[in-house]
């Protein structure tokens, strides 16, 4: 038999969890946009959102074609609380194009496509081996194009 | 009959009405708050998860820049007619066609058919409002596009960021089915208006950039097959994009070059690599499967 007693906490904190995840998914959209889109300029910003919530450890990708004769600048923009993140492009060979580490970081890199290329940016976020207690931030991938 | 598309005025003036009466700005970023700090158990807990992949499909406005640098021109003849945006009632449809009237924005602003784009905005307007996206177009849009009219650079940023508003709400609002819908609309609304532009103003370098879709293509069908959701309209999407990647099999993309190289200070990648090409036949298969795709969205 259900158990009203135990399964509305349950829905309460399922419920919460999703609220709080929305927001904090809001939150790194409006970090994004505020703090990061203009230091695209002056590349046009190619509108596509790629963030994500990433903890100490944690890594995403984002899938991204260029066009020959196009000029791009990547951008990896990250919330200061958590720190300063890795990142590298790569190409279709898994060649590393570009590198920056969390020592000694880049914001972003301009390139221009002599062909159309598929490619791919990895982040990572460096571990803490020293704390228990880590926090999670916005990273986001954009990409702008010129005209 | 009047001609929605030329005929603009009536369309625009409610159109401002409308917008009058919405509101809501995204929180302020400064109010940036992260989660609470994670136990070691949590966060290996978290670790377990899939990483993040994301798939950075070409926007309307990126494809259409594309287009007009390959020497497109413009034809508001084979835009989506402003008329039918009131046929729109099923949640999915109005998915489809926000992405459909969005790419068909773009493409008149690109091409600086101003007029043509604030009718534009507002169909895209209708549906969003319809879709629950009431923060996205933010109370003075387009009184703001109105008064950036003249101002093309200004213009296509409006539009650029009222996009990613929509995007950006829309996921974070759990409707990611939504958005994916919306952002396969306008992808397949781009491919549409440059094989149709083909028909009339084919070159080269035109052909070459409706091959080189076959990579966003598979990235479109990457991440619409990501969605663990049950939409029939979505599993239909992914049969549309199945059958253009049966056509695009054989389509010559070129060979990505894998050179790279400085050219003044800016790394240059993809050196050496070949140029995508599309043959009579190819072309005219993509274009009439498109347009099949595309009017069964429309209509």
């Amino acid at each position: 038999m259900l158990n009203v007693r135990t399964i509305l906490p349950k829905a309460f904190v399922a419920g919460a969890f999703v609220l709080l995840a929305g927001m904090a998914s809001a939150q790194c959209r409006s970090f994004a946009k505020n703090k990061c889109v203009p230091e695209l300029a002056p590349y046009k910003f190619n509108e596509s959102f790629n963030a994500a919530q990433l903890a100490p450890g944690e890594e995403a990708e984002v899938k991204l074609t260029l066009y020959s004769g196009q000029e791009y600048r990547v951008m990896v923009c990250t919330h200061p609380i958590l720190g300063e993140v890795n990142w590298k492009l790569v190409d279709q060979n898994n060649q590393i194009v570009f590198e920056s580490l969390a020592d000694n970081p880049k914001h972003s890199f301009d390139l221009k496509a002599a062909s159309t290329v598929p490619m791919k940016v990895v982040v990572w976020v460096p571990t803490r081996p020293t704390s228990e207690l880590v926090h999670v931030g916005c990273v986001a991938v954009l990409l702008g194009f010129k005209e | 009959m009047i001609d929605m598309r030329t005929s603009k005025w009536p369309l625009f003036i409610a159109a401002a009405a409308f917008l009058a009466a919405c509101g809501g700005e995204p929180p302020p970023q400064d109010s940036l708050n992260v989660e609470n700090g994670l136990d070691s158990a949590t966060l290996a807990e978290r670790m377990q998860k899939t990483k993040n992949i994301f798939y950075n499909i070409p926007s309307p406005m990126e494809t259409a820049a594309l287009l007009k640098k390959a020497g497109a021109e413009y034809n508001s003849k084979i835009l989506n007619d402003v008329k039918n945006v009131d046929k729109y009632t099923a949640a999915s449809a109005q998915a489809l066609n926000l992405g459909v009237y969005g790419a068909d924005l773009s493409y008149a602003s690109v091409f600086n058919h101003t007029q043509e784009s604030m009718f534009y905005t507002s169909c895209s307007r209708k549906l969003a409002d319809r879709l629950g996206v009431m923060s996205a177009f933010n109370d003075s849009t387009l009184e703001l596009m109105q008064a950036k009219m003249n101002d093309r650079d200004a213009l296509l940023d409006i539009i650029s960021e009222t996009y990613w508003n929509v995007d950006g709400y829309l996921k974070e609002n759990g409707r990611d089915n939504i958005s994916a819908l919306m952002i396969a609309g306008g992808w397949v609304e781009g491919l549409y208006i440059a094989t149709q532009v083909s028909s009339t103003n084919d070159s080269p370098e035109l052909r070459q950039r409706i091959a080189e879709q076959k990579f966003s293509l598979d990235d479109l069908a990457a991440l619409i097959n990501s969605y663990d959701v049950k939409d029939t309209r979505l599993d239909g999407v992914k049969e549309d994009l199945k059958g253009l990647q049966a056509l695009y099999a054989d389509v010559q993309q070129g060979a990505p070059g894998s050179g790279t190289s400085q050219e003044n200070g800016v790394t240059v990648v993809g050196g050496g690599g070949a140029a995508a090409s599309l043959s009579d036949a190819q072309l005219t298969a993509i274009r009439d499967k498109t347009a099949a795709i595309r009017n069964s969205y429309i209509n």
